[in-house]
C-alpha cells in the first residue's frame, strides 16, 4: 500500500531526509519515531504530497505520488500534529467540503455517526475558533476519516487529546488497521508506538537507523536483545553508536 | 537600549534581514530588480524643475481644508464603525510574554505606539515621493517629518479612538463615563461641522460643477464653525501643505504638539486596555495559529453564522474551494472596505453628470458606472478570498486531491466572479437608467451592444487581475501580506497605491494582444456598428481570458513546487 524507495530531501545544503526506503503493506501500521529534527515531519509531508522529494519515489495505493498525485491522494489521509483547519467554515461544512473533494457521495448520511464517535455532535455548527484544542484536532482527525483511506498518516495523533479522547484514537487507529488501511504513526509516544505499531521505522539525522519488527532490529544490532523500546530507541538515535 | 526597544530593532532587523536573503532565489531576485527599476521609475525619477511660484493641484488653502475634511471624516469612521481593531492587537507571544510580565499598562501601549511607528515612517516616505510628483519648493526631509507627524496622530487617534470604543463595549454606561471628555471632544467636532455645512448649504447647492461645488466647501470649511472643528486637525496637515521652509517651521511646532497631546490622550485611556487587547489578539490567534512564524496577520474573526450555502457531495471537487471561499467571503469581508469607492463614485458622478448636464438617471448611470471601475481597480485588493487567503493553509491545500491548475482556477473565481457579478449588475443598471435619459451618449444600439458585452469583459477583466494578485502570493510569500485582513488607514495608502499602480500595468501588458486584436476588428470593419462593437468587446475578453488562463496553468505549477517553508 505505501512503498518508498530511496526518499531524500534537501534544503539547498542542509539533508533533511537521506534516502529512506520501506513498505507498509495493508493491515500494517508502522511507527516512524526519532529525536527532534531527524526528519520525521518532513518524511511525512512529503508522502502526503506537501512538499516535493529531491529524490526517489513514492507509491501509495498503486499510485505513483510523482506521476498520478490526484489518485494517490484520494487514497491518503493525512493529520498533522497541528490541525489545518479553515476558521471560517464550522464542523459540518468541513465534512462537506472533504466530502466533495473526495467524492463522499453519502456524506450526509454518514456525518451524524462521525460526529457521535469524536464527539463532535454538540459543536456541528461550530466554527474552529469556537472549539478547544482537543476538538479541532478531533475535527481534523474526522475529515482525514470521512473518506475512508487506505492509506492513513498520522503525526502526533494524541496530541491535545483527553484521556478518553486518546484511548479512542488508539482504538479507531487499531480498527482502520484491521480492516486493511496502511498506517504510518509518528509519535514520541513509545508505549503507544509498541501498543500499535508492527513495524518500526527510527530515523537519526534524516538517515534510517534501524527499520523492521523489533525482533528484526535486535537480529540487526544484537547488544539491543531483551532491553525495552525506550532503551532500543535511545540507543539507535544517540550521537554515539550503541557499543561504544 | 531598553527591552522595547530591543525587541522593536531585532524584530524588525531580522525580518529585513529574512527579506533581503530572499533575493539569493532567481524568481526573487528578479523581482526584486524589477521592484526596484518599477520604484525608481515611479518615486525617482527625474523630473522637470518646479518653478519657484508654481504649485500644483495638491496644494492650496481649499485643498488643504478639504483634506483637513477627509482626516477628519476618516476619523470620524474610526469612531463609528469601530476603525482598525489592528491598532490594538499584540501577536500571541507578545500576548504570552509581555503581558504577564512585571510591565503596566502603560508601558505596553508605549510599546504598541512605537512598534506602529516603522509603518509610519516607511508610508511617510512612500507619499513624500508621491507627493514630490504634485510639485513642492520644501526640501524632502521637511515633508517626512510633516507627514511623519500626520500619520504618527492618525495612528495614534485611531488606535485611542478603538481604546474609547473597547471601554464603551466592554463596560457599558461605566466605560463611557470614564471617558466623556474624549466622546465630548469629537462629538462636538463633528457637530460644529455639520453646522457650518448647514450653514453653507446654499453656497453648495448653488454649485452646479463639481469644480464650483468643491471651491464652495473649501470656502464653507474655513469659515466658523466648521473651521473651529476642523482646527487642530488643520494644524497637523498644514505643514504637508506648507510652500516654503519658513512656512513649515512655523506649522511644525503646533502639528507636533497635537500629536504630543494625542500620544497623552492614548497613553491615558487605558483602561480596558487588556481586555481590548487580548479580545483583538485572540481573533489575530485564530489565524495566526495556522500560519505560525509568519509575519502578522489581520484581526476581523469570521463572523458566527447560522445560514449556509448549500454544496452537493457529487460533482466537480474544484467547485468545494470555490464553494469554501464564497463562505469565507460572507463570514469575513469588511464591508467598511467599500465605503470610500462608494462615497468616490457618488461625488465623481455628481461632478461628471453636473458638468455634462444629465438628469438625475445619468447621474446616477455615472455614478454606477465609476464605482464598477473602481471595483474593477481596487476591488481585488478589498476581496482577498483566495490564494491571498489560502496560502496561509498551504499544507492542506496541497494535500488535497485537486490539480494544482484547478485549485487556482477555482481561487482566482472566488475574488474574480463576486466582484465581475457586482459590476455587471451596476453596468446593467447604467444601461437602465441612461435608456431614460434623454442627453445619454452613444446610440441606443451601442449601449445595448456594450450592456450585452460588459459581463464578458468584466470577468475576464476580473481573472486577469485576480490572477496578478494571486501570483504574487503564490511567487513571493514571503514578501506579500497573507490573509484576509484589508490595510486600511491614511498610512497604508501609500503602499496599496504603488501595488496598484504595479498590477495595473501588470493587466495593460496583457491586454496588448486583445487591443491588437480589436484594432484589426475596427479597421476591418470600417464603422462601430453595435453587433461589431459586442463583437469586438467579446473576443477581447476571450482573448484575455485564454492568457489568462494559460497564466493558471504556470501558476499551477508554481503551486505545485511551492513548500510551507517558503512562506515562513
Amino acid at each position: 500500500m505505501i512503498s518508498v524507495r530511496g526518499l531524500s530531501k534537501l534544503y539547498g545544503s542542509f539533508t533533511a531526509v537521506r534516502s529512506i526506503s520501506f513498505d507498509v503493506g495493508a493491515g500494517e501500521v508502522l511507527g516512524l519515531v526519532g529525536p527532534n529534527g531527524a526528519g520525521k515531519t518532513t518524511t511525512l509531508r512529503c508522502l502526503a504530497g506537501i512538499i516535493s522529494p529531491s529524490g526517489g519515489e513514492i507509491v501509495l495505493a498503486g499510485h505513483s505520488l510523482a506521476n498520478d498525485p490526484i489518485a494517490a491522494k484520494r487514497a491518503l489521509a493525512f493529520i498533522p500534529d497541528e490541525p489545518h483547519l479553515f476558521e471560517y467554515l464550522t464542523v459540518q461544512e468541513h465534512l462537506r467540503f472533504i466530502a466533495r473533494l473526495y467524492g463522499v457521495v453519502d456524506v450526509e448520511a454518514r456525518m451524524p455517526g462521525i460526529l457521535r464517535e469524536l464527539e463532535l455532535t454538540e459543536k456541528a455548527a461550530s466554527l474552529p475558533g469556537e472549539l478547544s484544542r482537543g476538538m479541532r484536532q478531533k475535527l481534523a482527525i474526522a475529515c482525514g476519516l470521512l473518506h475512508d483511506p487506505s492509506v492513513l498518516i498520522l503525526d502526533e495523533p494524541l496530541t491535545g487529546l483527553d484521556p478518553g479522547g486518546m484511548r479512542r484514537m488508539r482504538e479507531t487507529i487499531a480498527a482502520r488497521a484491521a480492516s486493511g488501511a496502511a498506517v504510518i504513526l509518528s509519535s514520541h509516544l513509545l508505549n503507544l508506538v509498541e501498543e500499535l505499531c508492527t513495524k518500526l521505522l527510527v530515523v537519526r539525522r534524516g538517515e534510517a537507523a534501524g527499520y523492521g519488527t523489533m525482533d528484526e532490529i535486535i537480529a540487526a544490532h544484537p547488544d539491543l536483545a531483551g532491553k525495552s523500546l525506550e532503551d532500543v530507541f535511545l540507543s539507535l538515535t544517540s550521537e554515539t553508536p550503541a557499543g561504544m | 537600549m531598553n527591552a522595547f526597544g530591543y525587541l522593536i530593532w531585532t524584530s524588525w532587523r531580522n525580518r529585513f534581514l529574512g527579506t533581503l536573503k530572499r533575493v539569493r532565489s532567481p524568481r526573487y531576485a528578479i523581482a526584486a530588480a524589477v521592484g526596484v527599476l518599477y520604484v525608481w521609475s515611479f518615486l525617482f525619477r527625474p523630473m522637470g524643475r518646479v518653478s519657484p511660484g508654481a504649485t500644483s493641484f495638491f496644494f492650496g488653502h481649499p485643498t488643504e481644508m478639504l483634506i483637513t475634511l477627509l482626516v477628519v471624516v476618516t476619523l470620524m469612521g474610526s469612531w463609528i464603525f469601530g476603525g482598525d481593531s489592528t491598532a490594538l492587537a499584540f501577536s500571541q507571544a507578545e500576548v504570552s510574554i509581555l503581558f504577564s510580565a512585571p510591565l503596566s499598562r502603560r508601558q505596553l501601549i508605549m510599546y504598541k505606539l512605537s512598534r506602529s511607528q516603522i509603518a509610519v515612517l516607511i508610508n511617510a516616505l512612500v507619499w513624500v515621493f508621491i507627493l514630490k510628483r504634485g510639485g513642492t519648493a520644501i526640501p524632502s526631509p521637511l515633508r517626512v517629518i510633516a507627514l511623519w507627524v500626520l500619520f504618527s496622530t492618525l495612528s495614534f487617534h485611531r488606535l485611542g479612538a478603538a481604546l474609547v470604543r473597547s471601554a464603551w463595549t466592554e463596560h457599558g454606561g461605566v466605560g463611557a463615563k470614564r471617558h466623556i471628555a474624549s466622546i465630548v471632544v469629537f462629538a462636538a467636532i463633528g457637530v460644529m461641522l455639520l453646522i457650518g455645512l448647514f450653514n453653507g448649504r446654499h453656497e453648495l447647492a448653488a454649485a452646479h460643477t463639481a469644480g464650483a461645488f468643491f471651491t464652495a466647501l473649501g470656502v464653507v470649511l474655513s469659515a466658523a464653525p466648521a473651521y473651529w472643528g476642523l482646527y487642530p486637525f488643520h494644524l497637523v496637515v498644514a505643514p504637508t501643505f506648507a510652500q516654503s521652509s519658513a512656512e513649515w517651521t512655523r506649522a511644525i511646532v503646533p502639528a507636533i504638539v497635537i500629536t504630543i497631546l494625542h500620544a497623552w490622550w492614548v497613553l491615558h485611556t487605558d483602561a480596558a486596555f487588556e481586555d481590548a487587547a487580548i479580545a483583538a489578539s485572540a481573533a489575530r490567534a485564530q489565524r495566526v495559529e495556522a500560519a505560525r512564524g509568519r509575519r502578522s496577520v489581520g484581526t476581523a474573526a469570521p463572523r458566527a453564522t447560522k445560514s449556509t450555502i448549500a454544496l452537493a457531495a457529487g460533482g466537480h471537487p474544484a467547485v468545494a474551494i470555490l464553494w469554501k471561499n464564497m463562505l469565507c467571503l460572507r463570514r469575513t469581508s469588511q464591508l467598511r472596505v467599500f465605503i470610500a469607492p462608494l462615497i468616490m463614485s457618488i461625488a465623481i458622478g455628481w461632478g461628471v453628470s453636473s458638468d455634462a448636464l444629465l438628469g438625475t438617471a445619468g447621474t446616477f448611470a455615472v455614478g454606477a458606472l465609476v464605482l464598477a471601475a473602481a471595483l474593477l481597480l481596487f476591488g481585488g485588493r478589498l476581496l482577498r478570498n483566495d490564494l491571498r487567503h489560502d496560502m496561509q493553509h498551504l499544507p492542506l491545500i496541497k494535500s488535497l486531491p485537486v490539480s494544482p491548475h484547478h485549485i487556482v482556477l477555482a481561487e482566482v473565481a472566488s475574488s474574480a466572479l463576486p466582484l465581475a457579478s457586482v459590476q455587471t449588475g451596476l453596468v446593467l443598471a447604467a444601461y437602465a437608467a441612461l435608456s431614460a435619459d434623454p442627453a445619454a451618449p452613444f446610440t441606443p444600439g451601442i449601449r445595448l451592444a456594450l450592456a450585452v458585452a460588459s459581463p464578458f469583459a468584466v470577468v475576464a477583466l476580473n481573472g486577469a487581475l485576480s490572477t496578478i494578485q494571486n501570483a504574487t502570493a503564490v511567487l513571493f510569500p514571503a514578501w506579500v501580506r497573507l490573509g484576509p485582513q484589508v490595510s486600511t488607514g491614511v498610512e497604508a495608502l501609500g503602499q496599496n497605491l504603488l501595488a496598484t499602480v504595479a498590477t495595473l500595468i501588470a493587466l495593460v501588458l496583457s491586454l496588448i494582444v486583445p487591443i491588437f486584436v480589436s484594432a484589426i476588428a475596427v479597421f476591418w470593419l470600417h464603422e462601430t456598428r453595435a453587433v461589431a462593437v459586442a463583437l469586438i468587446v467579446i473576443i477581447s475578453a476571450g482573448i484575455l481570458a485564454a492568457e489568462t488562463y494559460a497564466a493558471m496553468g504556470y501558476l499551477g505549477r508554481a503551486l505545485s513546487r511551492a513548500e510551507p517553508l517558503q512562506t515562513a
